[in-house]
C-alpha cells in the first residue's frame, strides 16, 4: 500500500514538472497516434521521419505512439479525447470518418489551412484517395498509410498451364477461363483466391464497383446493397467456387492467404498493395502483379489510414500539426514510406520524385497501385459503420458458405443497415 | 458369473476412452504451442509444411528483437503483474476478511455490489478510467495499468469462500493463545487459504500477463508497455501476418509464464483442486 502511494505521489509530481517544462520552453508540444497494419518495422519508419521533423522544427516536440491496430487507435484516441488529455493529431481508418465527425471529435481541414499554398498541397493528392476523407462538402482526412486491392498472380504456374504470363486476365470471364486451367484435379493448387474473412466488405467493395454499382452514396447514410447489381457481383464471387470450382468453396481466411500463394496453393490471389513487400521478398517463383479485373469497368475501394486533426486544440497546435502532416506526407516522405512499406504513394508527386521512379523502374508491380487508381473507389464507410459493416460482411459469408441466396443475404442486409441510417437522413 | 465377467472389461473400455479423450484433448491444447515452436525456429517457408530435415534458424527471434524492445517489455510486464498481485493480496485479503468474519450494517449490500464487478467487462470502462486515471495523473505509469484492477472483486469473492470454510474452531483456539484479529487472520486463515492463493495468483497473473487493450491505451512509451503491446506490431491486420516471426515473438513473451508453469506444474494443479476452480 505504501509503495503505491508513493508511486502516485512520484506520479503527480512528474506529470507537475512536465507541465511546468512545457510552459517555460513555450514548445508547441503534439502527440500522435498512429496504428500499424502492415508487417515490417513500421514504428521504426514513423519514428525516423518524426525525429527527422524535429530537426527541421526545434520549436515543435512530437510524441508519436503506437497505437495498436485501426480498432485500438480509435478507442485510444476517444479515450484520450474525453479525459481532457487529448492527442493533437491521428492517423485513423480512414472510414472512421462519420463516428469521428459524429463524436464531434476532428476538425475540418477547410477550417485549418489559410495561404493558397496550403490550399494547393489539400488539392495534392490522387483524388480516389480523397474520396474517404471528404463528405458533407469538407475534407476531414488526409491520405497517409493507403492501399487498395491488387492481383498477384504466379507466373510459372501461368507457364505450367500454357496461359501467357505476361497477359493476366482482364475481365470476369478471362478470369474464370484462366482459373480453370490454373486449377489442379487433385486440389494441390487452386486458380484464385480472394479471402472472404477479415475484410470481405473489402473484397466485395473491389466486385460490386466491377459490375458497375458502389456500395454507398458520399453523404454515407444510404446503402445499395440489394441492387441488382451488388446481387450479380456476389452471385460471381460464390460462382467461382461452386459453379466455375475454381476456388476453395466457402470461407477463406485473409491471414492466412499470403501463405497459401506463396506456398504456391493457389495460382492468383487478390489481396491488399499493403503485402507487394512481402510478397516480393519471399516469393521463390517470378510473380506479377495485376489491376483486378472487370466485368463492366475495372474497380477496387481504396484502403487504410488517414490523418486526422482533432477539434480540442489550440490555434498553435493545429498550425504545428499542419506542419507535420505536411512534412509526412510530402513527396519525398510518401515516396520513401511507399518504398518501403507497399502503401500507395498518396500523390501524383511522389511517383515523379527520383525515390520511386528508380523504384518503379526496378520493380515495375510497384506502379500497378497507382495505375489503378483512376479506377478507384471510397472503401465502405458509413455513419455506423461498425454495425453496417458488419451487416454486409455477414451477408456476405452467409452467401459463400451457401446459407443463404446471395439475393436473400443482400436484402436483408440492406433492410437492416436502412433501419441503421434512418436517422442520419 | 457372465454379469461379473462383463464389469471389469466394461470399466476397462470405460478406462480407454477416457484416456483417448485425455489425450485427444492435451493434444488440442498443446498443438498452437507446438505449432508456435516449429515455425519459430525453422525458416519462413516450412512454417505450414512439416518436414523433419528443415534447417534450424534463430532469426526469427533476432528479427522479432530488432523490431521491438522485448526486453524492456518483459522488465514491464513483470513489474506490472508482481506489484499488482501484491496489491490483490492484500485489498482481497482484508476485504475478503472482513467480509467472511465481521458482522456489520449493510454487509450483504456491500458484497453483492463487489460481485458486481464481476458482471462489467472491464472494456466497457476503458473510457471512464483513462478520464480518472487522467485526473490523478497517472496515464502512461504502470501503476495507472494496475490500479483500475487492484480491487478484484473475484479475488474477494474467492478468498471470503475459502475464510468461511475455515473451521471456527482453530480461531477459537488461536484466540485462547491471545491473537488478536490480525493474528488470527496472520496465523490461522491466510495459511489455510494458501491453495486459494496459490490459485488466484496463477489466474491473475496470466491474466494480466496476457492483457492488450487496457495496457495499450492507458501508456504512450517504451518506458511502462507491457509485452502483449510490443507483440501487437507483428499482428500486421491489412496484411496478413508473418507466421515465423509472430511465432518467435509469442514464444518471447510467454515463456517465462511456461518455464514457471512447468516447473510448478504439479502445485499449480493441487491448488487448483483445492481451491475449486476449474
Amino acid at each position: 500500500m505504501f509503495k503505491m502511494f508513493r508511486k502516485a505521489v512520484l506520479g503527480v509530481a512528474a506529470a507537475g514538472c512536465l507541465l511546468y517544462a512545457g510552459a517555460v520552453q513555450a514548445k508547441t508540444e503534439l502527440t500522435m497516434y498512429y496504428p500499424v497494419a502492415v508487417g515490417g518495422p513500421l514504428t521504426k519508419i514513423v519514428d525516423g521521419m518524426v525525429v527527422d521533423f524535429m530537426k527541421e522544427n526545434p520549436d515543435i516536440k512530437v510524441n508519436a505512439i503506437y497505437a495498436g491496430n485501426y480498432n485500438d487507435a480509435r478507442i485510444k484516441a476517444l479515450a484520450a479525447l474525453k479525459s481532457g488529455k487529448p492527442a493533437q493529431l491521428s492517423v485513423m481508418f480512414s472510414i472512421d470518418i462519420y463516428d469521428l465527425i459524429e463524436q464531434d471529435a476532428i476538425v475540418a481541414f477547410d477550417d485549418i489551412v489559410e495561404t493558397a499554398e496550403e490550399k494547393a498541397w489539400l488539392q495534392s493528392f490522387y483524388p480516389s484517395l480523397m474520396e474517404n476523407g471528404r463528405t458533407m462538402g469538407k475534407t476531414w482526412g488526409v491520405p497517409f498509410q493507403r492501399s487498395t486491392i491488387v492481383m498477384y498472380y504466379n507466373k510459372d504456374a501461368f507457364k505450367s498451364a500454357g496461359l501467357d504470363p505476361n497477359k493476366p486476365p482482364q475481365n470476369w470471364e478471362e478470369l474464370a477461363s484462366a482459373a480453370k486451367k490454373l486449377t489442379q484435379p487433385d486440389g494441390s493448387r487452386w486458380g484464385i483466391m480472394i479471402p472472404s474473412t477479415g475484410y470481405p466488405y473489402w473484397m466485395f467493395g473491389a466486385l460490386a464497383m466491377q459490375n458497375g454499382q458502389v456500395l454507398m452514396n458520399s453523404d454515407g447514410n444510404e446503402t445499395f446493397f440489394d441492387h441488382p447489381k451488388v446481387v450479380g457481383a456476389l452471385q460471381f464471387w460464390k460462382d467461382l467456387g461452386s459453379k466455375h470450382k475454381v476456388m476453395p468453396a466457402g470461407a477463406i481466411e485473409w491471414g492466412t492467404l499470403r501463405k497459401n500463394f506463396l506456398e504456391g496453393r493457389t495460382a492468383m490471389m487478390w489481396h491488399s498493395t499493403g503485402n507487394l513487400t512481402a510478397v516480393k521478398k519471399n516469393a521463390n517463383f517470378d510473380f506479377g502483379v495485376a489491376m483486378l479485373p472487370a466485368s463492366a469497368q475495372r474497380g477496387t475501394p481504396t484502403g487504410g489510414g488517414n490523418f486526422y486533426i482533432f477539434k480540442k486544440t489550440t490555434p498553435a497546435e493545429r498550425k504545428a500539426s499542419m506542419k507535420l502532416i505536411r512534412f509526412m506526407t510530402s513527396p519525398e516522405r510518401a515516396a520513401e514510406w511507399s518504398k518501403k512499406t507497399g502503401y500507395i504513394g498518396i500523390s501524383p508527386d511522389a511517383y515523379n520524385t527520383p525515390t520511386l521512379q528508380e523504384y518503379v523502374k526496378t520493380f515495375p508491380p510497384a506502379a500497378v497501385a497507382r495505375d489503378q487508381l483512376q479506377f478507384a473507389t471510397a472503401e465502405l464507410s458509413t455513419f455506423q459503420t461498425g454495425r453496417v459493416r458488419k451487416l454486409l460482411d455477414d451477408a456476405i459469408q452467409s452467401a459463400l458458405t451457401g446459407a443463404k441466396e446471395p439475393a436473400e443475404a443482400l436484402a436483408d442486409a440492406q433492410a437492416q443497415a436502412k433501419t441503421l441510417l434512418m436517422d442520419y437522413k | 458369473m457372465s454379469v461379473a465377467a462383463l464389469f471389469p472389461s466394461r470399466l476397462r473400455f470405460g478406462d480407454w476412452l477416457e484416456t483417448t479423450a485425455a489425450w485427444l484433448l492435451a493434444l488440442l491444447w498443446i498443438a498452437p504451442l507446438a505449432y508456435a515452436f516449429w515455425a519459430a525456429f525453422h525458416p519462413s517457408e516450412y512454417s505450414t509444411r512439416f518436414d523433419l530435415t528443415a534447417p534450424l534458424t534463430l532469426t526469427n527471434f533476432t528479427d522479432a528483437l530488432s523490431q521491438a524492445p522485448f526486453a524492456r517489455y518483459m522488465v514491464n510486464t513483470f513489474l506490472l503483474v508482481t506489484m499488482l498481485l501484491a496489491a490483490q493480496f492484500i485489498l482481497c485479503t482484508l476485504a475478503a476478511f472482513a467480509f467472511a468474519r465481521f458482522e456489520f450494517w449493510g454487509r450483504d449490500a456491500a458484497f453483492a455490489l463487489v460481485l458486481v464487478q464481476l458482471m462489467i467487462t472491464p472494456e466497457i470502462l476503458i473510457v471512464e478510467n483513462y478520464a480518472t486515471l487522467a485526473g490523478v495523473g497517472l496515464i502512461d505509469t504502470i501503476l495507472g495499468i494496475g490500479l483500475p484492477y487492484m480491487a478484484s472483486a473475484f479475488g474477494i469473492f474467492l478468498l471470503r469462500q475459502a475464510f468461511k470454510t475455515t473451521p471456527r474452531e482453530l480461531e477459537e483456539a488461536a484466540r485462547v493463545e491471545g491473537c488478536g484479529w490480525f493474528g488470527v487472520l496472520w496465523r490461522i486463515y491466510i495459511p489455510i487459504a494458501k491453495p486459494t492463493y496459490l490459485a488466484y495468483g496463477l489466474v491473475s497473473v496470466s491474466h494480466h500477463w496476457n492483457n492488450f487493450l487496457w495496457p495499450l491505451v492507458v501508456t504512450n512509451s517504451v518506458e511502462t508497455r507491457p509485452l502483449t503491446v510490443g507483440l501487437a506490431i507483428f499482428g500486421a491486420p491489412e496484411s496478413g501476418v508473418d507466421w515465423s516471426i509472430i511465432s518467435a515473438a509469442t514464444l518471447l513473451s510467454v515463456s517465462p509464464l511456461l518455464i514457471a508453469f512447468l516447473l510448478f506444474q504439479r502445485q499449480f494443479i493441487q491448488s487448483f483442486m483445492h481451491a475449486g476452480i476449474k
